[in-house]
């Protein structure tokens, strides 16, 4: 593929495309806001199991992660403007990264949802019990006990998902859009020097990455303060495998401490 | 006074309580007994409403409520002049022992926050926890995790407590603690209603004692009565497993 490798294109390409990096985050950040208000919408019917809202719920999850980011663009972007010109709806001249944010945003909207189920139901319902009777309301007890704790539980799978959007979005020059994988193709083919310009590309989503990840974990260990602190991190394997037994079985339910006659 | 009426209730087909009629006068302190399974726990739970009774009525003081047809805010009414302790203590993990025992002021009784600070702490050093007030759950001992249970009950000044269990999960070690501070408190004449396997205590301090099983009162009296003469045989045998009469003989 077209010229000899130099690295000194490496180091031209990186501000190049650094200049695009705005975009690529604007759709992180718009498709995460955008997902997180998808996820309550759809993980709370399920939770409360609110009868049909919670079937759909189903379908949805099942549709945006069972079918592959590329499709789900396609279908929005070539499919939606179709099916909105019968009501009458144009849409052609709306801008590509709207689609490309919606499409993000619905498509992340499944995981958070899921995120959200999981870690809901990971804080322990006696708290809940204890909550309502102490007289608290059912919104003051999601708001005020449940929602601090689901968040400290949802944050490594929330990373995950930042992360996982973050690379994904470079299916976004697909459709045209000039973030950074597209500036980085189009670098490419002006020089036709594709490797520098594709290895300029990659760290920069390293770099970016990494970043996240170190922000996440903070805000992580943060919201996770309250679990025992003095907790050894290093031993030796059989005794943290006595341990892990030892927490495991405190973790049991007892169940009613009745005596058996 | 707290005064059940008929309370029942069933899950599914099974009825677990049939009609229990209980009376707990203002300052008495009822213990109930009763086998595994007896519905002990689910008549305590019942009470706070954590369990929706399938029929009967509530009343705690002034206030009561038909099972049947109560609605969210009777609800909420009856749950505000309660106040329950649980077997796994069910304290907030990610709040402070002090901050455990403020939450129900704060939001529930929407106290000022100072104040609201200086009585959990001066509660948490009743209980003996004065050196704690900041201590995380996962920092606690199950003892003193539950003596942090009893100062969030205690704060809402309920008017009447519900003990479910209370040192059931505790290791034996650790019972005592928990035990002299409920103790203390009952001598305050507070309403306690306390579903405990704690022989010893329920004859020091209940002034009644109450015997289920299959979901009824099988008979209830002073500690006096009940221990040393039960008038049922399945009392008797309850006990006799309890606390087997010891025979040396060869």
């Amino acid at each position: 593929m077209g010229a000899p490798f130099d690295f000194s294109y490496v180091l031209d390409f990186l501000p190049k495309l650094a200049a695009t990096l705005g975009i690529t985050l604007l759709i992180v950040a718009g498709s995460l806001l955008l997902g997180i208000v998808v996820g309550f919408l759809i993980a709370l019917p399920r939770l409360y199991n609110v009868p049909l809202v919670g079937t759909f719920s189903k379908v949805y999850v099942s549709f945006f992660r069972g079918t592959p980011i590329l499709i789900q663009l396609f279908l929005f972007y070539y499919g939606l403007p179709e099916i909105l010109k019968l009501v009458d709806v144009d849409l052609s001249r709306t801008p590509v990264l709207l689609f490309v944010i919606l499409t993000y945003g619905l498509h992340t909207g499944a995981s958070m949802s899921e995120m959200i189920r999981a870690s809901v139901m990971a804080v322990d319902r006696g708290q809940v019990e204890a909550a309502y009777a102490i007289g608290m309301k059912r919104h003051q007890a999601f708001s005020r006990i449940i929602l601090p704790q689901a968040l400290g539980i949802a944050l490594p799978v929330f990373s995950n998902t930042v992360i996982a959007l973050l690379k994904d979005t470079s299916l976004a020059f697909t459709l045209g859009l000039m973030e950074m994988t597209g500036k980085a193709q189009t670098l490419g083919s002006i020089t036709q020097h594709f490797v520098e310009a594709y290895l300029a590309l990659a760290a920069i989503y390293l770099a970016v990455s990494m970043t996240l990840q170190k922000l996440l974990l903070r805000a992580e260990l943060r919201l996770r303060k309250h679990e025992a602190p003095e907790a050894p991190t290093k031993q030796p394997f059989g005794l943290r495998r006595k341990g892990l037994r030892r927490r495991f079985a405190a973790g049991l339910e007892t169940g009613k401490g009745g005596v058996k006659l | 006074m707290i005064k059940l009426t008929n309370l029942s209730k069933s899950f599914g087909r099974q009825q677990v309580l049939k009609s229990i009629d209980l009376t707990v006068n203002t300052g008495e302190v009822v213990v109930i007994l009763g086998p595994s399974g007896s519905g002990k726990t689910t008549l305590l739970r019942c009470m706070n409403y954590l369990e929706q009774p399938s029929g009967g009525e509530i009343a705690i003081g002034s206030f009561s409520l038909r099972c049947r047809r109560a609605s969210k805010k009777e609800i909420h009414e009856l749950r505000q002049r309660s106040a329950m302790v649980f077997q796994q203590y069910n304290l907030f993990r990610h709040k402070t022992a002090l901050e455990n025992v403020m939450e129900g002021l704060i939001v529930v009784q929407k106290w000022p926050k100072a104040k609201a600070r200086e009585k959990s702490a001066a509660l948490l050093e009743k209980v003996g926890l004065a050196g704690k007030l900041d201590a995380y759950p996962s920092q606690l001992s199950g003892g003193q995790q539950q003596r942090v249970g009893i100062a969030r009950a205690l704060a809402l000044e309920p008017e009447v407590i519900l003990f479910d269990e209370p040192t059931s999960a505790l290791d034996p070690e650790l019972v005592g603690e928990v035990l002299e501070v409920i103790r203390r408190i009952a001598k305050e004449g507070i309403t306690m209603i306390v579903v405990t396997h704690e022989m010893g205590f329920a004859r020091d301090v209940a002034n009644r004692v109450v015997f289920m099983d299959g979901g009824v009162i099988v008979e209830e009296g002073t500690p006096a009565e009940l221990f040393q003469n039960p008038r049922e045989e399945r009392t008797r045998q309850f006990l006799k497993r309890i606390a087997p009469v010891p025979n040396y003989s060869i």
